[in-house]
């Protein structure tokens, strides 16, 4: 049973481990909207028009 | 040519042919503003937008809104914060029905230069926009949200924004915490249960359950601090309620499991303490979520004021300053598209003002110099200038507000069932554990704390408590998929035990939308002729009116149609000049109240106009009565409009010509009779009767005060939602009836046999754990029977 000796601390850091994760989660707002970030995985590609827009923004404005 | 009414491709109203615009792809739409959004979604290649969404957008305002006061410093100061880089602002817009449009303005915001980060949250109403105010101007941003038809209004500022944030973070921190704790209690209390035969060494055993009040410990203190706090609240008032129930169980079986551990006894009961907290904290959050959806937009939107208001010096010039700076006596004036800062007195010409905030009416009423305008509305189409009369806490809005809140207060306290039950359960249990220890002290000493241990815990009221939230949640759920929310724990047992409707005509059961009733004519020309006229004038005025005209087929165009705002609209139509509208412009003859086709010196035919019934209005109104409802129609309108809605939707029991007062005081002499009385409105006038009646379902469309004052919120027009609700009602309280008496049972049976010394402590675990799941399985029938519902 001297294992448990090690498992058991283990098992105690890897809680606080899970915590500390779901506190900067929590923190960090990633579960402040459950149903937007739902669609964008629909939709193709959106980040590269984004840039794209930027990109011609700063055309524009050159 | 006869083109079909069909819905707007952007915000799905139907659209009459009259004021119809088609784009290249063949798509209708309703107004200018819809296609300059639609227009400009495509563009930025957003189309997807339409895809994606499940409910249709807002209509858009065409008119460009001033919104060149979100710029000034002094708002930003209160409302934004400085942040790497530029600032941030959190504010609220009326427009978000679905998750799309988030998404929607998540990427339109992106789009704009010197955007650094956005995220819109549509369950909330509220968008956070982090800009570099070196390169763009907040304006800039809020036009395009305006011109997508999301418009904004300032939220309750940035202290209150960052409270409600945090607090909605640390409840779901509870319960994370809860969750990973109580897992791994129960692991390790698994690891005990399985020692049937006590071969596990000592020494071992006693380490585990020091680890198990190791882990246990912040479940019981951080996540159950929600539970603690309200027990040491209940105790302070002298009324012992819910949270006393779970608290003191939890923190017995807490106690007792430490006391166990340090005197190494036989059993430990922290697997218990735990999931209790973790469950309830669960329930409660499902239950709070549901409500929250109802609550976070209607009551931050009946808040919003106007930014600034412009005050005129004695000189005449303008300065513009906070509403709460404006005084008694100041002159303000109110450019139009923006909202009243004060109660006044309109000084110069007549303008017109929509009251929504007030009546719950959303067409402009004209207000001629001399009358009273009320904080909240906004003026249309022309400025208006007004002399103060009343401020901040003075004005109507906010006195309407407070009426709401006192009659709120009044309201007979709703004994709640569980609660009742509860209470009494707890107290006589306690009373009964004593006796127990007493008996088993005298009969057999070493037993004694050993099976009043497991009295307490086979009886440790989970199901009872259990009972109530798990249907509530459950409950609040299938409200929620049929259009309806909830905003107060105790509507659904009070709509569940209703028994007499009553509705408040304008806006509620009918549709809004004008519809001919009568024709005379007063000259050569016959009716059909004089309607074909009038449907030629109106086709492309985009008045509402045009809507009671667009199923005729006008068969000639109308030349040179002008509309005169007030007055009506007047145009050539086969080679005569025509003008229809009020009586003494069209015909010249004194206003009766009619609509008259003339051509200004002398009157042909005379138009009445009346709103037709909501299309599923009889139907809504047949499923009521059939759940054995009594219908009552207590209108403000006049006796003849009132008379002709009951008779064609069968409702015997009307009352013409009513206040608000009168209305509250039907409902308090229908309650006097023993009724219970709900009360369906969307007024901020129904408002003192929404919050007087026993229950109250304010109408999606309505003022946001209303929807403030009600129990729940029908979020769309349809009034088939409230049978349904009444239906999902009435289910839930059985569920919660059949709930309370198996748990009832459960411990009637349970608690003689643990007194007795027959029941071992972890039976009696196992015993609790099982009538915990029974009643959850049965409150998730309610899941099960509501989506049949709505198939």
């Amino acid at each position: 049973m001297n294992i448990l000796l090690m498992l058991l601390p283990i098992s105690l850091v890897l809680l606080g481990l899970a915590i500390a994760a779901f506190a900067w989660a929590v923190r960090k707002g990633q579960f402040d909207d459950l149903d937007t970030p739902a669609l964008d995985i629909l939709d193709d590609a959106p980040p590269k028009q984004r840039e794209d827009a930027r990109a011609r923004e700063g055309d524009d404005g050159a | 040519m006869d083109i079909p009414v069909v819905p707007c491709h952007h915000c799905g109203e139907p659209v009459g042919d009259a004021a119809r615009r088609v784009d290249a792809g063949g798509r209708a739409f309703c107004c200018e503003g819809c296609a300059a959004a639609a227009a400009w979604i495509e563009d930025a290649d957003l189309g997807s937008y339409y895809r994606l969404r499940s409910a249709s957008a807002n209509r858009v305002q065409a008119d460009r809104l001033d919104l060149a006061s979100w710029d000034r410093a002094e708002l930003q100061a209160e409302h934004s914060r400085a942040i790497d880089g530029g600032r941030e602002i959190v504010l609220l817009t009326d427009g978000m029905r679905c998750a799309a449009c988030a998404w929607l303005i998540d990427r339109a915001l992106a789009r704009e230069t010197g955007v650094l980060d956005t995220t819109a949250n549509a369950v909330t109403g509220r968008i956070r926009i982090a800009w570099d105010p070196a390169r763009t101007h907040l304006s800039a941003l809020l036009h395009r949200l305006a011109m997508l038809g999301y418009r904004p209004y300032l939220a309750t500022g940035d202290a209150r924004e960052q409270a409600r944030l945090s607090e909605r973070r640390r409840w779901l921190l509870r319960l994370g915490v809860a969750g990973l704790g109580s897992l791994q209690a129960m692991m390790l209390a698994e690891a005990l249960y399985l020692d049937v035969n006590a071969t596990m060494p000592l020494p071992t055993r006693d380490l585990f359950r020091w680890l198990t009040f190791l882990v246990s410990t912040p479940v019981v203190f951080y996540s159950g601090w929600p539970f603690l706090a309200g027990m040491a609240r209940e105790l302070r008032a002298r009324h012992v309620g819910m949270d006393t129930l779970i608290a003191s169980s939890t923190l017995l079986a807490y106690v007792a499991s430490l006391v166990e551990t340090i005197r190494g006894g036989t059993h430990v009961w922290y697997d218990a303490a735990v999931m209790f907290v973790f469950l309830l904290l669960a329930a409660r959050m499902l239950e709070q979520r549901a409500r929250n959806v109802a609550t976070a937009q209607v009551d931050a939107l009946a808040r919003a004021q106007p930014v600034f208001a412009i005050r005129e010096r004695d000189d005449g010039t303008r300065e513009s300053v906070p509403p709460s700076a404006l005084r008694v006596a100041d002159v303000v004036c109110v450019p139009a598209g923006e909202g009243v800062p004060a109660d006044g007195v309109l000084l110069d010409a007549a303008a017109d003002f929509e009251e929504a905030l007030l009546t719950g009416e959303s067409r402009p009423v004209r207000r001629h110099a001399g009358e009273t305008v009320y904080a909240g509305t906004t003026c249309r189409e022309r400025p208006a200038r007004l002399r103060v009369t009343a401020t901040g806490t003075a004005t109507r809005l906010s006195q309407l507000a407070e009426l709401v809140d006192r009659a709120q207060g009044h309201r007979p306290p709703l004994a709640q069932l569980a609660d009742r039950v509860g209470r009494h359960f707890v107290v006589s249990l306690l009373v009964l554990a004593v006796c127990v220890y007493i008996g088993w002290r005298m009969y057999q000493p070493e037993r004694a704390f050993e099976v009043t241990l497991a009295l307490l815990v086979i009886s440790c009221p989970c199901a009872l408590s259990l009972s109530v939230p798990a249907v509530l949640a459950a409950a609040h759920g299938a409200l929620a998929r049929c259009g309806v929310l909830a905003t107060r724990p105790e509507a659904l047992d009070t709509l569940a035990r209703a028994t007499d409707v009553v509705f408040d005509k304008t806006g509620t059961l009918s549709d809004g939308r004008p519809a001919r009733v009568a024709v005379e004519v007063f000259d050569d020309l016959d009716a059909d002729a004089a309607t074909r006229i009038v449907a030629a004038l109106e086709k492309d005025s985009g008045h509402p009116i045009a809507t009671a005209f667009a199923d005729v087929d006008a068969r000639a165009w109308a030349q040179a149609v002008v509309a005169r705002p007030g007055q009506g609209v007047e145009g050539d139509v086969d080679g005569r000049h025509w003008r229809f509208g009020r009586a003494d412009w069209a015909a010249h003859r004194a206003d009766d109240g009619g609509l008259w086709l003339g051509d200004g010196t002398h009157g042909v035919a005379r138009f009445t106009l009346n709103e037709r019934p909501r299309e599923d209005a009889a139907i809504a109104i047949r499923a009521l009565r059939a759940q054995g409802l009594d219908i009552h129609l207590a209108s403000g309108d006049s006796e003849g409009a009132v008379q002709r809605l009951a008779h064609v939707l069968g409702i015997a029991s009307t009352l013409a010509r009513q206040s608000p007062e009168d209305k509250l005081a039907r409902v308090r002499q229908l309650q006097s009779e023993g009724r219970i009385v709900a009360m369906v409105g969307d007024g901020l006038n129904d408002a003192p009767v929404l919050a007087g009646a026993d229950v109250s379902i304010a109408m999606g469309e309505g003022a946001p005060l209303a929807q403030r004052a009600a129990d729940l919120v029908a979020t769309g027009p349809s009034l088939l939602r409230i049978a349904d609700a009444v239906r999902v009602a009435r289910l839930s309280r059985r569920l919660v009836k059949q709930n309370l008496a198996w748990s009832a049972g459960y411990n009637l049976l349970a608690v003689p046999l643990a007194a007795a010394g027959l029941v071992t402590p972890w039976i009696a675990a196992l015993g609790m754990a099982v009538s915990s799941l029974v009643v959850t399985l049965n409150a998730l029938r309610l899941a099960r029977t509501s989506t049949e519902m709505a198939a």
